[in-house]
């Protein structure tokens, strides 16, 4: 964030009755410009692998009248993910969920999952995935210990980038940087916009 | 070896919650005061992410495996994440020794860890400072709640503490700022206390400015981010960033020498005090000596007990101040993550504006008046009522659209209790140093063995119990007790190692926190501590170490030391 860009959010998020700690706050923590990912080319997952993640994403949160899990660049955290933040046992768990997945598809449709039509796709991420919810329903291990299975960390990862997008967080929650006050209790409808604020909620589940 | 430049009234090692508070009341009453932390500055307002909205932090926002191999401690206290990474230590060039598992929460830094901690600010009571002697534990504090009340008062008001006054016997009322608001739910739970069971339930007495204080213009009221650990740009809740180190600032006493690693108290025989302190220059590994009259270590409980164990000398052969051979024991922690939480019905036409950095408290009930349980002392329970957000969909069948609909619609409110058990001291829940080890500057590190006993074992499971039956009481559903089980260490409320009492045969420092062995040395951070309590514990530091800070510039005045 540069200086003027810092000023006018600062302006913006607090109506005019900017103090002067807030001002001199904001400047201080102006930092680099966030990365672009224009020219984005996976480093971990293979071109196919990506192909299907991208489009089990977009099952799981599909463009409506808002962005959609391929539109805010699902694919490229998956890969920077798994990457970066699994570890390598994790990592071998996804890949081997994720060729059982591809199995399945050739297994019951005779082609490649996405060799299938729209509606059989949507099917058999539904098929993986309800039943996946009910063990994940029934857990009592605490959620590191968790082997949760290639749809479960799919819908996790999807889950994860999407509502902490700018589009997941602003356009389908609220969000406001700086609330200024609290009020404990109010009703839905005059909290915002009645929807659920993107800030308040664990990056890890 | 290098001389510092020249030397001063007094010198205080560290800039924590206590170092910080050393600084301000030494510097403020007109003493040339070194400063000198171990980790880099940190200027108010030098947080690098506390502007950064939630889609510029990277991964999510989790540590990345790099980040966990490097600060696999902060990972197991669940405190490490891209917003706050930098404020924990490298345990790989920081590493200590686990006999038996512990986890000691550190940051290298000025302000160290007064920037990241939970900002829960509560007095304790007659009884916490009573209960030793009553009960035959450990040894007996040297002073009483009325000894400290003044203090406490004096720090509530310079750092701003929001909270509701409420007459507890158990929890006294400090001076404070206008509280934050309940929530409906929480406010059905503390009825339903009151009315069912005669508990108490309060709002959590935070160090969150709710109203601007006119002796500190640098700082500003909460903005309802929630996003302290970043480190506050506003100024809105107290550490020694925002708040001590900018008074002692501008009284133009402080000299503050970051990336200054004091690694030995230097003894001088012949007057039969400390003369100063041999620092390492953390960048230089240059070694130099500062001189003073009157040395303040607030170094963190370990940090100042590793700096007096490495302190040796003929007249101090195990560790400086130790003639008592309790330099290092009566580790205290306060054990959590026992508990219990539930969903709460009938409330989701409300919701709420703003993040409260803040949750709520109930005092502890257990062990009071007629209540007699099969342990001792007892626990506080820490908590708060929310709505679910959109991580509640992982268990969610619904996928596509409607999945979307259903994150932006808030999800059931739920009410969470987690137990703050006290912890006894027991000599054997102890610290060595280990010559044969050494960190990356050369110095020796601790050894840590320490853990739970029979006492706070039997606790927990009333801590988880007793939760559930207040969730029942409230007539909340799916009520589920959880105890995930604790090491020492995860509490990050370390204490105890070098304790407070009378007779300097049992105890290492006196009833001012002074070394009963060596007067012109003082330790106000939680090593002092003689028990744990069951309170979060930096305002009991706080109001020791500004107590001690005026104990010895009485008696640098009256030549005492």
């Amino acid at each position: 964030m540069n200086r003027r860009e810092a000023i006018r959010r600062v302006a913006l998020m607090m109506g005019g009755a900017v103090s002067a700690p807030a001002i001199l706050g904001v400047l201080a923590g102006c930092s680099a410009e966030p990365d672009t990912e224009a020219e984005w080319k996976p480093t971990f997952l293979t071109q196919a692998q990506v192909a299907l993640v991208a489009e089990v994403a977009e099952i799981m949160i599909p463009r409506t009248d808002t962005p959609g899990a391929k539109d805010v660049g699902i694919p490229a955290f998956i890969d920077k993910m798994l990457k970066d933040v699994y570890p390598e046992d994790e990592q071998a768990h996804f890949f081997a969920g994720l060729a059982d997945f591809e199995a399945q598809a050739k297994r019951q449709h005779g082609r490649t999952f996405l060799e299938l039509e729209p509606a059989l796709r949507t099917a058999l991420v539904k098929e993986v995935h309800d039943p996946a919810v009910e063990v994940e329903r029934k857990a009592t291990l605490p959620v590191a210990e968790r082997d949760r299975p290639f749809i479960l960390m799919m819908k996790e990862l999807t889950l994860l980038g999407y509502f902490t997008s700018e589009p997941g967080a602003t356009q389908v929650l609220q969000y406001r940087p700086v609330p200024g006050a609290y009020h404990a209790c109010v009703p839905l409808a005059q909290a915002g916009k009645g929807k659920t604020w993107a800030t308040e909620t664990s990056y890890r589940f | 070896m290098a001389a510092g430049n020249g030397s001063f009234d007094a010198i205080v090692v560290g800039t924590g919650i206590s170092g910080g508070w050393a600084a301000k009341e030494l510097t403020e009453k007109g003493l040339k005061t070194l400063v000198l932390d171990r980790g880099r500055m940190v200027e108010h307002g030098e947080y690098p992410t506390a502007n950064m909205q939630l889609w510029e932090l990277p991964y999510g926002g989790r540590p990345t495996q790099e980040d966990i191999d490097k600060q696999s401690v902060a990972e197991r206290g669940g405190v490490l994440s891209q917003a706050t990474k930098h404020w924990f230590v490298n345990d790989i060039d920081h590493p200590y020794i686990e006999k038996k598992p512990f986890a000691w929460v550190r940051g290298y830094h000025v302000g160290g860890r007064s920037i990241m901690w939970g900002r829960q600010s509560y007095r304790w009571s007659p009884m916490d400072f009573e209960a030793n002697a009553k009960e035959g534990v450990g040894v007996d504090w040297p002073i009483r709640y009325e000894e400290l009340a003044p203090w406490y008062g004096h720090v509530e008001s310079f750092i701003g503490v929001s909270g509701q006054a409420e007459g507890y016997e158990q929890l006294p009322d400090g001076k404070f700022l206008p509280p934050m608001e309940l929530n409906c739910v929480e406010l059905h739970l503390k009825q339903a206390l009151a009315d069912k069971l005669g508990r108490c339930l309060t709002i959590g007495r935070t160090a969150n400015l709710t109203a601007p204080l006119a002796h500190s213009p640098q700082r500003g009221t909460c903005q309802y981010r929630n996003l302290c650990w970043r480190g506050c740009p506003f100024g809105a809740y107290f550490s020694s960033n925002s708040s001590t180190l900018p008074a002692a600032e501008k009284t133009g006493n402080m000299t503050l020498r970051p990336n200054s690693i004091v690694y030995e108290l230097i003894h001088d025989a012949k007057n039969d005090r400390a003369s100063g302190v041999r620092v390492l220059d953390a960048e230089t590994n240059e070694q130099m000596e500062f001189h003073a009259r009157v040395i303040f270590l607030c170094a963190s409980t370990f940090g100042s007990t590793q700096i007096l164990m490495n302190s040796v000398s003929s007249r101090f052969p195990d560790g400086f101040g130790n003639d008592s051979g309790e330099l290092g024991c009566n580790i205290m922690d306060h054990h959590l993550g026992a508990g219990a939480s539930a969903v709460a019905e009938g409330f989701d036409d409300k919701y709420y504006t703003g993040q409260r950095p803040n949750g709520i408290y109930i005092p502890r009930f257990v062990n009071i008046g007629k209540d007699k349980r099969d342990y001792l002392r007892g626990f506080g329970y820490q908590g708060g009522a929310g709505r679910s957000g959109w991580t509640r969909l992982l268990e969610d069948p619904t996928l596509g659209a409607d999945l979307k609909t259903k994150a932006a619609a808030p999800g059931p409110w739920r009410m969470g209790l987690t137990g703050f058990g006290e912890t006894l001291p027991y000599h054997d829940n102890r610290v060595t140093l280990d010559r044969s080890r050494k960190d990356k500057h050369g110095l020796p590190v601790l050894t840590f063995d320490a853990m739970l006993r029979e006492n706070e074992l039997k606790m927990r499971k009333d801590m988880a119990a007793e939760a559930a039956t207040m969730l029942e009481a409230a007539g909340f559903r799916n009520v589920h007790e959880y105890d995930g089980g604790d090491v020492l260490g995860i509490g990050i409320h370390e204490m105890g190692t070098a304790r407070m009492g009378r007779d300097p045969k049992t105890s290492v420092l006196n009833a001012w926190n002074q070394m009963h062995a060596c007067r012109n040395v003082y330790v106000t951070d939680g090593s002092c501590m003689t028990s744990s309590a069951c309170q979060n514990p930096s305002l009991t530091y706080m109001a020791l170490t500004a107590r001690a800070a005026d104990h010895a510039v009485q008696e640098l005045k009256r030549m005492k030391l």
